[in-house]
């Protein structure tokens, strides 16, 4: 019983005690030796139950801590006090897989300059450009600590802001406003009224347009804003249309994707979805 | 049978080269930028949405301001924010500026509160504080809603937010009046409403991209936002309710030319269109 | 209104309903009960899209879009595996352009686990799943670049995009690629129709995997799923009907509003 006891205490949020950290972390270790182990021995279809099985666990979480009836003030059910740590490990675990995206980023590029493959040069100034802003932006870090290390030496600083402030921040809004141009001429090749319904669409996204900007406004500010036909000054019309056109069109779209969303969660969660993660159906 | 020649004007006007058209477009926004027509910008329902919820915050509460922008949409929320601000001083509301995503925003939204505050003689820790970049998206908010302190920890500066004055006596959410949103991410507004507005009532107000903003209507409309930005439009109408044509203003002016001209491409393309196939019908009758 | 960190009755009912229709309907269809999918454009044009790059002899490219591991990707992720599976019968190329690291070992493992599938593991590439960059705009222009040197003939986007998707497809566009896209969130929309070939709106895109691959599963889910599109469409109807009818502070229109 004394036994059972404090193996519950484990499960316990709680400060961080050292020797309860250690305890949960050998636990982690030892849960994923062993799900490792039974995931190569079991047979095919075995590890499909295994996989199954660890799917539902996982995905009952959430579900079970929002439907559990709850009770008090803040209202709390048995596994709400849970929400935060298990947050925080799927955070962790995700944050793992960074590592796995920048050793594919120095595999491909690697191999374009082992190789001398065309363009390789590109490769070397990613390497060098990854290797630039690991390093100054972690001196960087250093700096900005509450009592900066006096052995940090500050001449990095203008490195790190002509690497953030004068490459990487212009450079992202450059190629935004790329998009102003890209807009211009799909708009124009795009946009033919071949239908009844292209030209009410057409006609829509004029009002909307012009509605966005004051020359709409202008074009229609002799209409009075207290008028009665008010409702015709472009820039009411524009926001007319966004409010009682687009927005029930909105909300059925969303409608739909938010049911499909709970279709394929579903069918992931009962692992009912074997043909496409899992194994072939039968 | 189309016998059409595929070289006739008609024809060429519809596919003008896209070089010309993106060179037309840089012409615009040069010329512009250059030489303004300024026009009268006329305040929406949506701003003035925010403008008042600012104005309604009671003078014991906070205002959180969750700059979730970097520079690649700073066009429009760097002038968001600014607005936002000026609103807030001008109220003598005091603020708050956090950020979950992407952590380059708080920097940027930190250098726009430093120059508001000097104009208005504003300190920092007394009338608005940076609560720094947060990391956590869902876990920060479900924090912030039951200890303001403890989620939030430390400043951007690296001070415990407990050590500044204007946090003396915030607890909970419950101590903050007001949230407003400036983003360009999608999903910030869903966390928002499902973890703060929903549970603790508290009001939202967002600042949005042009793009994204007609998927929000719906929240406007059921109340759960008190108004909407609508990219540098929203910024410019703010900026006239605050009295402090900026940068938006000089925005809009560019924008308004910028959609004269798609709207006249688009014109220009269809002519082409009708009249060929005009042309087309006639010949086969 | 009451707080919604928890479900109240109503949602519980509500949940619980609606997931077992949806499950109900898919071991109906498992048992071999009919199920009819209409025709959805964009899906059909795939396959024409995969036989092109094979008469052309260049490679595919796929992004499985922005977003981390969700549904949206897990479903790009299904569509993705389609491909490869009609790309390895012709011996076509397929290069997945990733940007977020979360979603990398997952698209790797389904790659591979599709050329197994189509019985030609030998055609499998690591090197052709790739990791382009987790920033949006150096995603958008890392997968232009891969298009541009790669030469291919032919572009799927599947998934979450956002502002980069119309980066993605003018420049697809421009390179003379066939594009099919598809993506539930209705602000790129516009671009894509504007820029591709097909596109795929809103919950189609949900529908698509059952659509590829008729697997009955996926059809009974789909079918469920409009069954219970039917209800909740009925259900406003009510709270419209309620509303109107007793006011907004009747205890019954609280109720189903998600109060109480």
């Amino acid at each position: 019983m004394a036994l059972l006891r404090s193996v519950w205490s484990l499960f316990q949020p709680a400060p961080n005690r050292g020797v309860l950290l250690a305890a949960i972390v050998l636990a982690a270790i030892i849960s994923v030796a062993i799900l490792y182990a039974l995931h190569r021995t079991l047979g095919p279809r075995g590890r499909r139950w295994l996989i199954a099985l660890v799917t539902f666990l996982a995905g009952l979480f959430f579900g079970l801590e929002f439907f559990w009836p709850v009770k008090g003030d803040p209202a709390k059910n048995f596994l709400t006090d849970w929400i935060e740590p298990v947050s925080t490990m799927i955070a962790i675990i995700g944050a793992f897989t960074v590592g796995l995206g920048i050793y594919s980023l120095c595999q491909v590029h690697g191999r374009n300059v082992a190789q001398r493959r065309p363009g390789w040069h590109n490769s070397l100034t990613f390497f060098a450009a990854m290797l630039a802003m690991l390093v100054f932006g972690l001196w960087e870090h250093y700096l900005h600590l509450p009592q900066p290390l006096p052995e940090v030496v500050p001449w990095p600083k203008g490195i790190y802001e002509i690497l953030f402030n004068g490459l990487f921040a212009p450079l992202q809004a450059a190629t935004f406003s790329l998009l102003a141009f890209y807009i211009a001429s799909a708009a124009y090749r795009a946009f033919r009224i071949r239908t009844a319904e292209a030209g009410l669409m057409m006609a829509a996204a004029f009002i909307v347009m012009l509605g966005q900007v004051p020359f709409g406004a202008w074009l229609t500010s002799s209409i009075p804003v207290d008028a009665g036909w008010a409702f015709f000054r472009l820039e009411v019309l524009g926001e007319w249309v966004m409010r009682w056109l687009n927005m029930p069109a909105q909300r059925g779209i969303v409608f739909g994707v938010a049911i499909g969303a709970l279709a394929m969660s579903l069918r992931i969660w009962l692992s009912l979805e074997r043909g496409t993660f899992f194994t072939e159906q039968s | 049978m189309d016998r059409s020649p595929e070289g006739s004007f008609w024809h060429r006007i519809q596919r003008i080269p896209r070089h010309y058209i993106y060179l037309l477009l840089a012409g615009v926004v040069a010329w512009q930028l250059l030489f303004p027509i300024r026009l009268p910008v006329v305040p929406s329902s949506a701003t003035k949405g925010v403008y008042d919820a600012i104005a309604a915050v009671p003078d014991d509460k906070l205002v959180v301001i969750s700059t979730d922008w970097d520079a690649s949409t700073e066009a429009e929320t760097a002038p968001q924010t600014q607005a936002i601000m000026h609103a807030c001083f001008q109220h003598r509301k005091r603020f708050a500026i956090m950020n979950l995503q992407p952590p380059m925003g708080v920097k940027l939204a930190n250098d726009l509160a430093e120059e508001a505050a000097r104009e208005y003689g504003a300190e920092y820790g007394v009338d608005w504080c940076n609560w720094g970049y947060k990391y956590g998206y869902e876990n920060v908010l479900m924090a912030l809603g039951k200890n303001v302190p403890k989620a939030v920890g430390d400043d951007f500066y690296g001070k415990p937010v407990t050590e500044l004055p204007m946090m003396e006596g915030v607890a909970d959410i419950k101590d903050v009046g007001l949230v407003v949103i400036v983003t360009g991410l999608s999903a910030m507004t869903e966390m928002w409403i499902g973890l703060i507005q929903g549970p603790y009532g508290t009001p939202l107000a967002t600042a949005y991209t042009a793009v994204m903003a007609p998927i929000y209507y719906p929240y406007l409309d059921s109340g759960q936002m008190k108004g909407m930005l609508v990219g540098a439009k929203g910024a410019a109408e703010l900026e006239v309710l605050v009295d402090r044509p900026g940068k938006a203003s000089d925005i809009m002016n560019v924008q308004s030319w910028a959609h004269v001209l798609i709207i006249a491409l688009i014109i220009v393309g269809n002519l082409g269109y009708l009249l060929a196939r005009g042309r087309r019908g006639e010949r086969a009758s | 209104m009451g707080s919604l960190e928890h479900a109240n009755w109503f949602m519980r009912i509500a949940f619980f309903a609606m997931s077992a229709i949806i499950v109900g309907s898919v071991i109906l269809a498992q048992r071999g009960r009919a199920m009819f999918i209409r025709r959805i454009p964009g899906l059909t044009a795939i396959e024409d899209a995969v036989g092109r790059a094979t008469e052309m002899g260049r490679p595919i490219l796929f992004s499985p879009g922005l977003d981390g591991i969700n549904i949206v990707t897990l479903q790009a992720l299904a569509i993705l595996t389609y491909i490869i599976k009609l790309a390895a019968a012709q011996a076509t190329r397929v290069i997945v352009a990733i940007r977020s690291p979360t979603v990398y070992p997952v698209a790797e493992e389904s790659t591979r686990e599709a050329y197994d599938a189509a019985g030609r593991p030998e055609l499998y590439r690591p090197e052709d799943v790739r990791f382009i960059s987790d920033e949006q705009f150096a995603y958008g222009l890392g997968t232009v670049g891969v298009m541009a040197r790669e030469h291919v003939a032919t572009n799927f986007l599947f998934g979450g995009f956002y502002a980069e998707s119309l980066i993605l497809t003018e420049n697809g566009r421009a390179l003379g690629a066939v594009q099919v896209a598809g993506c539930p969130d209705p602000t790129q929309i516009p671009f894509f129709i504007a820029t591709c070939d097909y596109v795929v709106i809103g919950d189609e895109y949900y529908a698509a995997s059952a659509y590829l691959t008729r697997e009955p599963t996926l059809t009974g889910s789909l079918v469920g799923q409009d069954i219970v599109k039917a209800i909740l469409i009925a259900l406003a109807a009510v709270g419209i009907g309620l509303t109107t009818a007793l006011g907004p502070g009747h205890f019954l229109t609280v109720w189903l509003g998600g109060g109480g």
